[in-house]
């Protein structure tokens, strides 16, 4: 996994599929570092996972309950349309976390870029 | 357990004839195989490649009896020759010629004990037709395979996800829905999502008579599943009896976007790509 | 059964099985209705008893010399037959206590469970060294062929055939154990070797058809160690004890569940599903295993079993009960699962552990 800041906002990508423990420090590190930089936004890229099963859902969650306690808007971006789709058939959503298309959608949700979808009508 | 049996000790004689003669035997092998015109589609290296890894395959699965390698083998091999439209007869065809080519030798060896070459080739046979059913078998499992991926390209092709305009997908439902079918137009609604980038996605089920409660569940949870990837769900269509099937299985239609019509739908829709970022309720899960 | 060989070798006919099985078929129903209808006459379940033992006999034949079809498809329904008998035997027995069948049958599965365990633990004993180092290093321990083979400075198709070899011969020693006495002839053991490793050229040399014929010992055995043979090849038996096992078992899963064309959902949705039967185990048991099996009727479908003998769980309709999110509850996720699956099975005592079976089917493309 890799955390990038661009701005004010922390861009966390997972490349490969996470154990538990492993789902456990990515999440200390990027509340860590949402503390240090004082971001006001993070997006979470998992189009690398095949799987999101309960904890790695939890996990998610977890982050952005903690960030919105430390004043970011976290965004999940790159949700596989299969683990969408078995996602929601287990019954686990990602709560009332913003979800994006892709990275690009993500940032544009974050920083109210208003007029991408008005570019071409 | 250690009595050698008369046709284990030939076998492994025959083993050792094959591995001394291996150059010859697989020139001559692969020369039968130019003169049939077979596997014309491959270059002369990798000819030579692939002969030699069949030869000791071969050797192999006569010397141990286990024909689990080979199947790895012409498994591989298989996958890479396939596309380049080589048949089945012709793998088939060149492991027969195999077959014939180490047979004439062991002939040539034991030709002038006919009792001795009888049992040579009784001890042969077998473990040869083997070898052939197995790469026989392999190959057309693989070629299924094949089949079965093309078919599933062709059916991603007849979607019916209609990209209307940019990030703008409509899903018109017709006909009777059973759970099979709306799981493939799940399937194929967040394929589409993902392919044509859509923010908003409308799910028009004016053409559909009847909703059960598995299919309204589907419903549901095609809404939920394109709203991970990020994309807002607009249902039009939705008839009062359809909507009562939603509310008996505890769906809250306050949080569904619901508009009577198709065209009431569209003119929401580019609302909500207009203002799609700004109201950001929109864009979340419940 | 070996016919005249053309000298050159030149014909082309592969094994003439596949061609002539409708004809072999029909000739071995007629065979097996006179050994039945001998035995049982004209009672209900003949036509059932037949049809069992056809089945039997076809999901062998793989692994069977062509000429050993007919005495095996004999002894099968002469063993169908006695078992029959001995439950209804049992049934009548027992009739006066049909309330509750189970418990007075449990000391008697205690002792089976016991004899089973020594069997096991006197045929690893019967194997040679090298062969119980490769059985243990390989089912135990879980390391692969590949490994294996760097190790030994040899192939992994020589290790497989090796494994196969000590497979076949484990088998023949546990049910040689389970019978608890010798063989009658020495002849038996060839045999049943010949039989437990599908090695069909062995059998053809052993005459192991004219054997059978001869040998109820054998005939009574070939039917545990083909049916078992059988099942070897499409189970895959994965160690679960810690968080990684738990991302390598689902990547396992996966790629077995690939091989049959399974659509990508149902890939990851059976990953998913072996993701979360993994983690009770690695929470609440510590430690257990997972079963991975490929099945083909009536259509291609990959069958998971997941145990432990943690605690178990106390309540299980808790269990199973869906929470205000899957945390909520007991937190064992298996409502989802059990959503996600076509299949599903839990059993769990108290104490003893839990077992969890899933299936899933893949779907026609063509609806």
């Amino acid at each position: 996994m890799s955390i990038l800041r661009q701005g004010s906002t922390l861009i966390a990508s997972v490349h490969t599929a996470l154990d538990d423990s492993e789902l456990e420090r990515f999440r200390t590190d990027l509340v860590a570092q949402i503390g240090e930089h004082r971001s006001r936004g993070v997006i979470i890229d998992v189009a690398a996972l095949d799987v999101i099963d309960s904890f790695a859902a939890l996990t998610l969650r977890t982050i952005a309950e903690m960030a919105r306690l430390r004043g970011a808007r976290t965004v999940i971006v790159g949700i596989q349309p299969e683990v969408a789709f078995t996602m929601v058939r287990l019954g686990m959503g990602t709560g009332s976390i913003p979800t994006a298309l892709d990275l690009e959608e993500g940032l544009a949700l974050l920083t109210g870029g208003v007029d991408d979808g008005r570019r071409r009508p | 357990m250690t009595q050698t049996t008369p046709g284990q000790h030939l076998l492994s004689e025959l083993v050792a004839h094959l591995r001394e003669h291996r150059t010859r035997l697989r020139e001559e092998w692969a020369e039968r195989i130019q003169q049939a015109h077979l596997l014309a589609a491959m270059t002369p290296q990798e000819m030579a490649a692939e002969t030699t890894s069949v030869y000791d395959n071969y050797v192999e699965v006569l010397e141990t009896g286990s024909v689990e390698a080979l199947q790895h083998y012409a498994r591989d091999l298989s996958e890479r020759i396939i596309p380049r439209g080589v048949e089945t007869h012709e793998v088939v065809g060149i492991v027969l010629l195999l077959r014939d080519v180490l047979a004439r030798s062991l002939f040539e060896k034991y030709q002038r004990d006919f009792g001795l070459l009888n049992q040579v080739l009784d001890a042969y046979e077998p473990a040869a037709n083997r070898i052939a059913n197995t790469v026989a078998v392999s190959f057309v499992d693989e070629r299924e395979r094949v089949i079965r991926q093309q078919q599933d390209a062709i059916r991603e092709l007849s979607t019916p996800v209609l990209p209307v305009r940019e990030r703008l997908l409509i899903l018109p439902i017709i006909g009777v829905l059973d759970s099979d079918r709306a799981r493939q137009l799940t399937e194929q609604l967040l394929a589409g999502i993902r392919r044509h980038r859509a923010r908003v996605v409308v799910i028009d089920i004016t053409g559909a008579p009847d909703v059960d409660v598995a299919v309204a569940n589907h419903l549901v949870q095609t809404v939920d599943a394109s709203r991970l990837m990020g994309a807002s769900v607009i249902i039009t269509g939705l008839s009062p009896k359809i909507a009562q099937t939603l509310v008996t299985i505890g769906v809250d239609l306050s949080k569904m976007n619901t508009i009577g019509d198709l065209q009431g739908g569209l003119e929401e829709a580019e609302r909500l790509l207009g203002y799609a970022v700004t109201k950001k309720e929109d864009a979340t899960l419940s | 059964m070996t016919r005249p060989q053309s000298a050159d070798g030149a014909d082309a006919t592969a094994s003439a099985g596949p061609l002539q099985e409708a004809d072999d078929l029909t000739e071995l129903q007629a065979i097996v209705r006179r050994v039945v209808g001998a035995r049982v006459g004209t009672h209900p379940a003949a036509e059932d008893l037949v049809q069992e033992t056809l089945t039997r006999v076809l999901a062998a034949a793989p692994s069977v010399d062509p000429g050993l079809l007919e005495p095996y498809a004999i002894v099968t329904a002469k063993n169908l037959v006695a078992s029959m008998w001995r439950d209804d035997a049992r049934k009548r027995r027992n009739q006066h206590r049909a309330a509750d069948l189970r418990v007075p049958e449990s000391p008697e599965a205690q002792a089976l469970l016991g004899e089973e365990r020594s069997a096991m633990a006197s045929a690893l004993g019967r194997l040679d060294e090298h062969e119980r180092a490769l059985l243990i290093e390989h089912e135990l321990r879980g390391t692969d062929t590949r490994t294996i083979a760097e190790e030994e400075g040899t192939t992994p198709g020589a290790v497989a055939a090796r494994l196969s070899r000590s497979r076949a011969r484990l088998r023949v020693e546990y049910v040689l154990g389970l019978e608890s006495g010798d063989p009658p002839t020495d002849r038996c053991r060839p045999v049943l070797l010949a039989l437990s490793a599908a090695d069909r050229r062995r059998q053809r040399e052993l005459d192991a058809a004219t054997h059978l014929f001869s040998c109820d010992f054998c005939g009574r055995l070939s039917e545990p160690l083909l049916a078992r043979g059988q099942r070897q090849d499409g189970v895959l038996r994965i160690p679960v004890a810690a968080d990684p096992d738990i991302v390598k078992a689902r990547g396992s899963a996966r790629e077995l569940a690939g091989r049959l064309g399974f659509s990508r959902t149902d890939l990851t949705v059976l990953a998913t599903a072996v993701s979360e039967l993994c983690r009770n185990i690695v929470r609440f048991a510590g430690s257990g295993e997972l079963l991975v099996e490929l099945l083909d009727e009536p259509r291609p479908g990959v069958r998971v079993t997941a145990r432990d003998r943690g605690p178990g769980i106390a309540d299980l309709e808790a269990a199973m009960r869906d929470g205000v999110s899957t945390y909520g509850g007991l937190g064992l996720g298996l409502p989802g699962v059990r959503r996600l699956m076509d299949e599903f099975a839990i059993s769990s005592e108290q104490g003893a552990g839990t077992t969890v079976t899933i299936t899933i089917w893949g779907k026609d493309p063509s609806t």
